[in-house]
Parts: C-alpha cells; sequence; structure tokens
C-alpha cells in the first residue's frame, strides 16, 4: 500500500485558509488501511473542520481514489457539490490528490484541491491497523532473486549492492541501532539457503534510468517507459 | 610515491590521518590540519586526509590533499559515495590526479544521520566496491560508461576493512570483491583486541594485499566509551578505558604513547604496515613510532 501520516490540523487548515465552503474526499484503499483516510476519518474531518468554522459541503469516499474511474463513479452525483465548493481537500496520498484535481480539471473547475496527508511511501502490512514497514522502493530492477528475497536497496540505509558497510555492529545498523542490518539479514538467508556463493558475485552500479521519474506504465504493451 | 609501490618493495608502510576543518584556508595561517600533517610528516610515508568525516561538513579533502602536497607531505585523498553520484566522483579522480594526488582511498561513508546535516540526501550512488572498479577503469584508460579518456588517471587504490565484523566471513566476501575490483592496500577500522585481529589476519593474508593496521588513539575513558556508544564498528575493551582512566588527565599523552605502541607492536608482525588516527593528537604519533619495533620483512 502506499502509506500515509495525517498533516497536523493547523497545517490542513493554513493550506484552507481563505476557502470557507469545503469538499472533503477520502479513499477507501491505501488510506482506509493507515487509518488517515477510510470513510471512518472522513467523518472526524468533516466535523474537525465545522468546529473551525469551516462549511462542508460534501464528502465522499471512492473504493480506490487513485483510480481515475473509481473516483469519476463516486462523484457523479457530487459534480454540482463540487462547483459549489471553494476547496477540495483529499484524505489521501500524493496520487490521490492529483487524481482528484484531474477530475475538478474535467469539470472544468479551478478551485484549490489541497492534500491533508503526508504520503511516507509503499509500505507492506505487518500487524493490520497498527503497523507497515517499508521492503521495496520500486527501483524498476529486482535484485530479491539474488539477495534471498531481502531487498538491499530499500532495507540497507545506504542502499549498498555488495556487502555491509564497516557501520553495521552486532547485526544492527549504524543509523538505528534497534534496525538489523540488511546484509546481515541477507547472509544469513543466504546460508539457510544454501547460495551464499551467490554473494560473492560483483554487482555493477544500479540503472538509476529504470527509476527516474515520472515512469509511465503501459499496461497492455507491459512497457514502463 | 603511491603507497603501492612502497608496499612493493616490502617497506613497512606507516601512515597517519588528518581531518580538515571548519572553514576556509586564508591569509597564510597555516591551518591546524597543515600544521598537525607537519609534525608528523618525517615520520610517516603518507597522511590521510579524510572525507567529510562522520558526515560532518568540512573544507574537502581534495584541497587539503593539495595543501600537504604543497609542503611536500604524501597525501591520501580519502573519498566517499556518500555526497556525489557516479559523474561527480569520476571528475573528483580526474581532478585529483589532474593536481597530482597518486593515492586514493574508496570508502562508503558515515551516513548522513550521523553527521551535522542530517536532512541533506545521502547519495550512495554507487559503493565502495563499485567506486574501486571505476576508478581502476579510470586508470585503465576509459569512464565508467566506456569512453576513452584523453589521459587515463594514475592512482594507488586502497580500501578499508573491518576485522570486528561478525560475521566475519561477510566482511571478508567484501574484502575479496574489494580486491577484484581494484583495491591494492587496505586501512582496517580501528582494533583493540589483538586475537580478533590475528583471527582476521588468519583468513586475510590468504588474499596477498597489505594491510595495514588501523588504531585510534584512545585519549581518556570518556572518549573510549563514546566510541563504544557511538561509533559503529568499533570496541574498546574496559581493560582499555580502566588503562587510560587510571592516569590523571596531564598523564593522559604518556598513557596513551604506552598504550598504543603495545598495542602496535603486538600486531606489528602480522601486518605490513600501520595506519594512525590520532584525532587530534598527531603530536604524540612520532613517540609512538620510536617506540615501535619494526617487522623486518624478507
Amino acid at each position: 500500500m502506499i502509506a500515509t501520516a495525517r498533516k497536523p490540523v493547523n497545517e490542513v487548515l493554513e493550506a484552507l485558509n481563505g476557502a470557507q465552503r469545503i469538499g472533503v474526499v477520502g479513499c477507501d484503499g491505501c488510506a482506509k488501511a493507515c487509518d488517515t483516510g477510510g470513510s471512518a476519518q472522513v467523518v472526524e474531518m468533516v466535523r474537525e473542520l465545522k468546529e473551525h468554522g469551516k462549511e462542508v459541503v460534501f464528502d465522499v469516499t471512492p473504493e480506490r481514489t487513485c483510480y481515475l474511474h473509481k473516483s469519476r463513479d463516486a462523484f457523479a452525483t457530487h459534480v454540482a457539490d463540487v462547483k459549489g465548493s471553494e476547496a477540495l481537500l483529499v484524505l489521501g496520498c500524493g496520487g490521490a490528490v492529483q487524481i482528484i484535481r484531474q477530475l475538478t480539471e474535467e469539470y472544468g473547475v479551478a478551485i484549490p484541491v489541497k492534500s491533508g496527508l503526508d504520503s511516507v511511501g509503499h509500505m507492506d502490512t505487518l500487524v493490520f491497523g497498527e503497523l507497515a514497514i517499508e521492503q521495496c522502493r520500486e527501483c524498476g530492477q529486482c535484485a530479491l532473486n539474488e539477495t534471498g528475497g531481502i531487498c538491499p536497496m530499500t532495507k540497507c540505509a545506504k542502499s549498498l549492492l555488495n556487502g555491509p558497510c564497516g557501520g553495521s555492529q552486532d547485526g544492527k545498523c549504524e543509523v538505528d541501532p534497534e534496525r538489523d542490518c540488511a546484509w546481515v539479514l541477507i547472509y544469513k538467508r543466504m546460508v539457510a539457503l544454501g547460495e551464499l556463493d551467490k554473494l560473492r558475485r560483483y554487482v555493477g552500479p544500479k540503472d538509476h534510468s529504470k527509476a527516474a521519474k515520472p515512469r509511465t506504465l503501459y499496461i497492455k504493451k507491459g512497457e514502463v517507459v | 610515491m603511491k603507497l603501492t609501490e612502497r608496499f612493493k618493495k616490502n617497506e613497512f608502510v606507516i601512515t597517519s590521518e588528518v581531518g580538515p576543518m571548519k572553514g576556509c584556508v586564508r591569509n597564510g595561517t597555516p591551518p591546524a590540519f597543515l600544521q598537525e600533517a607537519r609534525e608528523i610528516a618525517k615520520y610517516v610515508h603518507a597522511v590521510n586526509v579524510t572525507d567529510n568525516q562522520s558526515a560532518v561538513m568540512k573544507l574537502g579533502s581534495l584541497a587539503a590533499s593539495i595543501y600537504l602536497q604543497r609542503d611536500g607531505i604524501e597525501p591520501i585523498f580519502q573519498m566517499t559515495c556518500r555526497d556525489r553520484n557516479r559523474i561527480a566522483l569520476q571528475s573528483d579522480l580526474l581532478s585529483a590526479c589532474s593536481l597530482g594526488i597518486q593515492n586514493v582511498l574508496c570508502l562508503t561513508g558515515d551516513h548522513i544521520r550521523l553527521g551535522d546535516h542530517m536532512s541533506a540526501k545521502p547519495v550512495f550512488d554507487i559503493d565502495s566496491v563499485q567506486l574501486l572498479a571505476i576508478a581502476k577503469e579510470l586508470n585503465e584508460g576509459h569512464d565508467m560508461a566506456g569512453n576513452e579518456l584523453t589521459e587515463p588517471t594514475d592512482l594507488a587504490l586502497g580500501a578499508v576493512v573491518n576485522p570486528n565484523f561478525e560475521p566475519l566471513d561477510l566482511q571478508l566476501m567484501k574484502m575479496e570483491k574489494k580486491i577484484d575490483a581494484g583495491a591494492r592496500f587496505f586501512q582496517t577500522q580501528a582494533v583493540y583486541d589483538p586475537r580478533t585481529f590475528e583471527t582476521f589476519m588468519k583468513k586475510a593474508k590468504e588474499f596477498g594485499t597489505p594491510i595495514q593496521y588501523g588504531v585510534v588513539i584512545i585519549k581518556s575513558p570518556e572518549m573510549a566509551k563514546y566510541m563504544n556508544a557511538h561509533v559503529s564498528g568499533i570496541k574498546v575493551p574496559q581493560t582499555l578505558i580502566d588503562e587510560i582512566g587510571s592516569v590523571p588527565k596531564e598523564q593522559r599523552r604518556q598513557k596513551a604513547i604506552e598504550m598504543t605502541a603495545r598495542l602496535v607492536n603486538e600486531i606489528a608482525p602480522m601486518v605490513q604496515g600501520i595506519h594512525f588516527m590520532p584525532l587530534g593528537w598527531s603530536d604524540i604519533v612520532p613517540e609512538i613510532i620510536a617506540r615501535i619495533a619494526i617487522p623486518r620483512k624478507n
């Protein structure tokens, strides 16, 4: 999922400064899993905005806000509401904010679309509703087949590809002594798999052009450009 | 002279380290790092110049290395992967060679989180093994993209290794990769347990690449405890912490000389050289060296 964290209320109010009539948009996909932007958090935000003197024109929570067609369907009965709003507040990832901005442009409405959340990364849920961790940075060149299914690009603080740095101590990372050194984890995993010799191979510099943003995915062709 | 040439001649190679300051060299006043280097110049073969050590922004390693060179002191230009991408690293290697630098030590670099610009973007575009491979390619006359250079570099490439590392096998794997990539000498992380060093050397000597034993001079119990708590990869045993603490402050320089010389003498027969990291106490390095029984080589 795309993990999100709540922006402080003051920051949200500042972003909405000057707009009185607000539409609130949630996301029942990733933001719901993060307890930041699902239907329940939209209700909370509506209440909060009203407490701060705002008028909430409408609220809507698409099933997945980053899918343009799903947001378009969810907005079908709210086009007049959008036109009657002075700003929209989106409780979703940065992608969701931009999809909603695109939608307002489709409607020919030039109003600010603001974000109520900070997107903090592609994360995997370990304990639902409690804990998610980052394990993949979408580099476009997956190395997991060579590293025992543990990503050194993401799980090593320095993204080292040829083994640990000198700062690893007692199996922990120099950046955070609570965090496991990714290369010690990879080493132990490769020992367990009987594939240690694979780690002896020199790994050349990453082709960062494969992760040069913004990328476009042509799904039918299976191409990323 | 390149360190590699000294190793080839079976010289026991002694180096020490200085760290540039946060500020410029101006008005003709010799900076502290240069004064330190001058104090030890007669006693060592070359002097390492650190590269924004601990991710604290300082005068650049290349500029400081050139100051040493102008004084007739052989610099070892340290280069980390933290702050420059592959274009900048290659360009700086060309610059270093063009300015007369002969020795480069290639390191990963401490993480930005340890330094004084914690909100900076860590680069780590390439790692230390790849940096060695790239530097070797420049020596061979082309850049890492395969483009020919008008003039190749001619740099002696060094690397670092941490004998304290657990599991040691993993550290040795990386060491071997560094040798394959182009490392021609090693300086170790500080080690205070000769048994640990011996275990490491039993395997590392099989690689046949010269190794300098690295030692950070222990200045006080507080400093040793700080290293244990905050410098990953270094372990100072309690016995040494107690020993430096057993004398009053004014006698600690003398105690540090004794302790360091004892360690070095125990480990010197296992290695091809010594690398001192005096952290400001360069003035006692000559006295330590005077107490070392330099191993004779065949």
